[in-house]
């Protein structure tokens, strides 16, 4: 295969027009060339290499998910993929023509003002890499604010976020303490949390502005915003979360992408792109990316952040699902999610399992079993269903999406009994 | 005046997507959502809304994109299809290793790939794009150094992400000057290497787009002073099986998936950014790592002196699927994709030398770098120029970068062109140059051609309108 439309007369000719002989000439003085040929495969039809690809992915075992645990199986329209299959958008780069961007542009005006809505907060970005380098990026947003480097993070957070803020941490020049007092920089708090439990915000975010600090939530399962009240409602900072839930589908993990939103007054300081709406010289409105002092091509090492090419197709599938589903569907999604939870839950309280959640939650539940969770995941397994995450000896993080329905309730909670 | 219809400004009834549900759920009062401003639109509405703005946009597949740095190749299809197999897209990334075989056999193979084509010894597919790969190796730079060496040399022609990165790990930022031959100058690099020095950050090809013909004496220079280098791999492009930056001498490097790899830009990402460093680094690399025993796959999460991991799971797997089934493609006639990209770009330089000046007179690698700086006396700018070439269907080139170069016009032409859009864009050049001349008002005026003209970017910035407001005045 390859995608060279040069014919062997093309490129003679050019050849010419340079006065070579060869293309090899074109290298000569080339330093450290590589004499010998890359110690690849031959060459692939396309029908042989969607065959080598088929391979692979049957070795792989997709299943039922009643697992969560930062990534969550939720059902994407069809007309998702269709949209952002056009190569009008998915083969553009960043939208550094506006002239001949506006599709992009205004599919980034549209997706901030949904994040904006959503989170309740004034400003949203065009994206970030994940939730969890956003995250990371929040901490830098809070240290150029308030030029403090102590950072608390709340318990039950999910480990991957904070494994990646304490990578960011110890390079970066951050304290990670667990004390909040006048020195902390920024607080970070996950909603719902680790462990699928919605949060008291009120309390938390008073204590840490009273000592100055700035808050980021963190969103752990962004449906859940379309019915619990959202983050901006409780006077917080910064919110972060990733774009994965919002039809960006399971992929092993990536490519999803993070959003960020914040308060007006952070604007300024907030990392990556922005896309605002302005004038043309024929006096029509259009969109271009803006306050692009903040960002590195301009400001280079005094930029807020170092990102550049970010998560703009994922953020353009967030766009349509969350204009496919609208209010009335996202708010079904997250009813949907919220009820099989509970009713899962429930059942496996009915057979002796215990919830370990105090406060009120949302998809996903911590429980305690009374049998090792190794043997109950294994039998699931046999069965096609993919059990709880073990979190610790006993602590079964378990999640249920709109993607499954009674049936595979039932089977679930049948499969736990018959080891019970 | 035209206003632009936003999603917002439809209602229409709602799709049923997931099952009608009674919304109402048992969340205390005080944790519920009490208003939600996303309107309902009905799929049709959506569709043809989205369609609209697809066609204000332009991308590889409507044309030629020659925007330098950027390398805006042609996507293959089939990398589409495949990366939306049942298998890799419908993954949790919370599996255990037993169902995610395939995957791990595909990055750990990926690896090995780009290992071969690199020269370097190990890679980390986690780096979410270059920017990031180029952050993955400025803290694996502060890991080795702890805080004994504070400072990042870094060259005037770099890209704006290589300080803003070693900034963000603290290091202290010394530029060294381009001599007059487009390279690095080597008695200024001399003079300003101490022992203070921790990285070099290079680019090669430079953004000039100009091989480092000393390549081999600069890795030794900061070497010897006991310092590491790290290559800016965006123009790989330029190197495939021709020359690899981990025999230049390279410690570390990142590719970006989404240039060389021919995985889509998609507006601005996703992206990816491998770091491959040489052996002696390889504990530093971010965890999870991916391991081979016997004939499977396994994650490897308790290395002490890895830097930790830079973002979730296993980075943007997606893309690697792509680029896996792209190396796939071509296998070892990869080097035929160097070739002919330097081929066009310096076809493209030489059909243009008598039309834009040239500042570095010499063989490109694989783009090449005009000045609009001779135009000023007619008026115009580098800016017009961009603008006008829109007018007539072509993207623009990158502008106004590298910053060192006057009206910089960098233009990157990739090997998925053919000869006869090569010869298009250099008559349309042609005419632009002649235009520029003898009417400059069709470049100041530009574009006329395109939905919207030239936007007011001052105005953008002064009076910030960065979401639809009515919406959030509710919520
Ligand atoms: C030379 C160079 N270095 C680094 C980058 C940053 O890469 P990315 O946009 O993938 O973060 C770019 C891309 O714009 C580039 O051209």
């Amino acid at each position: 295969m390859n995608y060279i439309p040069i014919t062997e007369q093309d490129e003679k000719e050019m050849l010419s027009l340079l006065g070579l002989k060869s293309i090899d000439e074109l290298f000569v003085n080339v330093p450290a060339k590589l004499e010998r040929e890359l110690a690849l495969d031959a060459p692939l039809s396309e029908l042989e290499v969607r065959k080598k690809l088929h391979e692979l992915s049957d070795k792989n075992k997709p299943m039922k998910y009643f697992r969560g645990a930062g990534s969550y199986w939720h059902y994407v329209p069809s007309a998702v993929n269709h949209i952002i299959l056009r190569g009008e958008f998915f083969t553009a780069y960043t939208p550094y023509q506006p002239e001949v961007s506006q599709g992009t542009l205004q599919a980034i005006y549209e997706f901030q003002t949904l994040i904006c809505a959503l989170t309740g907060m004034d400003v949203a970005n065009a994206s970030m890499y994940d939730a969890a380098s956003a995250a990371a990026e929040a901490m830098l947003l809070a240290r150029s604010e308030n030029e403090k480097n102590e950072v608390v993070i709340a318990n039950e957070i999910n480990p991957q976020y904070v494994e990646t803020l304490k990578t960011y941490a110890n390079a970066c020049g951050f304290v990670i303490s667990n004390e909040l007092s006048e020195r902390t920089s920024c607080v970070f708090i996950q909603q719902p949390n680790y462990h699928g439990s919605i949060e008291n915000l009120h309390k938390f975010v008073a204590d840490a502005h009273e000592k100055g600090a700035i808050v980021c939530v963190i969103v752990g399962e962004p449906t859940s915003l379309a019915i619990i009240e959202p983050p901006g409602n409780f006077d917080v900072d910064i919110v972060v979360g990733d774009l994965q839930c919002f039809g960006n589908g399971l992929n092993f993990g990536g490519p999803t992408g993070g959003f960020m939103a914040v308060k007006k007054n952070l604007t300024k300081r907030i990392p990556g792109r922005l896309c605002g709406l302005t004038t043309d010289t024929r006096g029509n409105q259009g969109f271009t990316l803006t306050l692009q002092a903040r960002e590195q091509h301009i400001r280079r090492e005094k930029a807020t952040s170092n990102i550049c090419t970010n998560q703009a197709l994922n953020a353009l599938i967030s766009t349509v699902y969350l204009s496919l589903l609208g209010k009335t569907g996202l708010q079904n999604v997250a009813a949907r999610n919220y009820k099989n939870a509970h009713a899962l839950c429930k059942k496996l309280e009915a057979v002796g399992f215990r919830l370990l959640n105090t406060a009120p939650f949302y998809n996903e539940f911590l429980m305690q079993t009374p049998v090792p969770i190794e043997t109950l995941n294994a039998k699931l397994q046999d069965n096609g269903l993919l059990g709880g995450l073990e979190i610790d000896k006993n602590k079964w993080l378990l999640c249920a999406t709109e993607m499954l329905d009674e049936k595979d309730i039932e089977k679930f909670v049948d499969i736990v009994k018959s080891v019970r | 005046m035209t206003t632009p219809k936003l999603i917002f400004e439809y209602n229409t009834k709602n799709t049923e997507h997931v099952p009608n549900e009674n919304a109402e759920v048992d969340l205390p009062n005080d944790l519920k959502r009490k208003e939600l401003s996303i309107p309902d639109v009905n799929e049709v509405d959506v569709i043809r809304h989205f369609t609209e703005l697809s066609k204000k946009n332009y991308g590889v597949d409507n044309g030629f994109y020659p925007l330098g740095s950027c390398t805006m190749k042609y996507n293959p299809k089939i990398n589409e299809d495949v990366a939306r197999f049942h298998g890799f897209a419908n993954l949790h990334p919370q599996s255990p290793l037993l169902n995610v075989q395939g995957s791990l056999q595909l990055m750990y193979e990926l690896e090995q790939m780009l290992c071969e084509i690199t020269g370097m010894d190990v890679f980390s597919l986690q780096p979410s794009a270059g920017a990031h790969g180029e952050l993955t190796a400025c803290m694996i730079t502060r890991k080795h150094f702890g805080a004994k060496r504070n400072k990042v040399i870094i060259p005037d022609s770099a890209h704006g992400t290589n300080p803003a990165s070693a900034a963000m790990c603290g290091f202290e930022i010394v530029e060294v000057k381009t001599n007059s031959s487009g390279g690095v100058d080597l008695d200024e690099l001399r003079s300003k290497v101490d022992s203070n020095t921790a990285l070099l950050m290079l680019t090669n090809p430079s953004t000039l787009g100009l091989f480092e013909e000393n390549i081999v004496e600069i890795n030794k220079i900061m070497h010897d002073a006991g310092a590491l280098t790290y290559c800016d791999g965006a123009n790989m492009n330029a190197m495939l099986g021709i020359t690899r930056p981990g025999d230049q001498g390279f410690d570390m490097m990142h590719l970006n998936l989404h240039k060389t790899f021919s995985t889509p830009h998609g507006g601005g990402g996703p992206g990816s950014g491998p770091v491959g460093v040489k052996k002696f680094l390889e504990k530093y690399l971010p965890v999870p790592r991916i391991v081979k025993k016997d004939d499977s796959y396994a994650l490897e999460f308790n290395i002490q002196e890895s830097i930790g991991r830079v973002r979730s799971f296993f980075g943007n797997f997606g893309m690697h699927v792509r680029a896996y089934t792209y190396i796939k493609s071509y296998g070892k006639m990869l080097k035929r994709v160097s070739q002919i990209a330097v081929l066009n770009a310096n076809y493209i330089m030489r059909s243009l030398e008598n039309h834009y000046q040239l500042p570095y007179n010499k063989t490109c690698a694989h783009e090449c770098v005009f000045s609009g700086g001779s135009f000023a006396k007619y008026g115009i700018h580098t800016m017009d120029i961009a603008k006008r070439l829109l007018d007539y269907g072509f993207h623009a080139p990158t502008i106004y970068f590298p910053l060192i170069v006057k009206e910089a016009i960098m233009i990157e032409p990739t090997e998925t062109e053919g000869k006869a859009m090569l010869d298009a864009f250099i008559n349309t050049m042609k005419k632009i140059a002649e235009e520029a001349e003898k009417n400059p008002d069709l470049l100041h005026n530009a574009p006329v051609s395109t939905p919207v003209g030239r936007l007011d970017g001052v105005r953008a910035a002064r009076q910030p309108n960065l979401r639809y407001e009515p919406v959030c005045r509710i919520c």
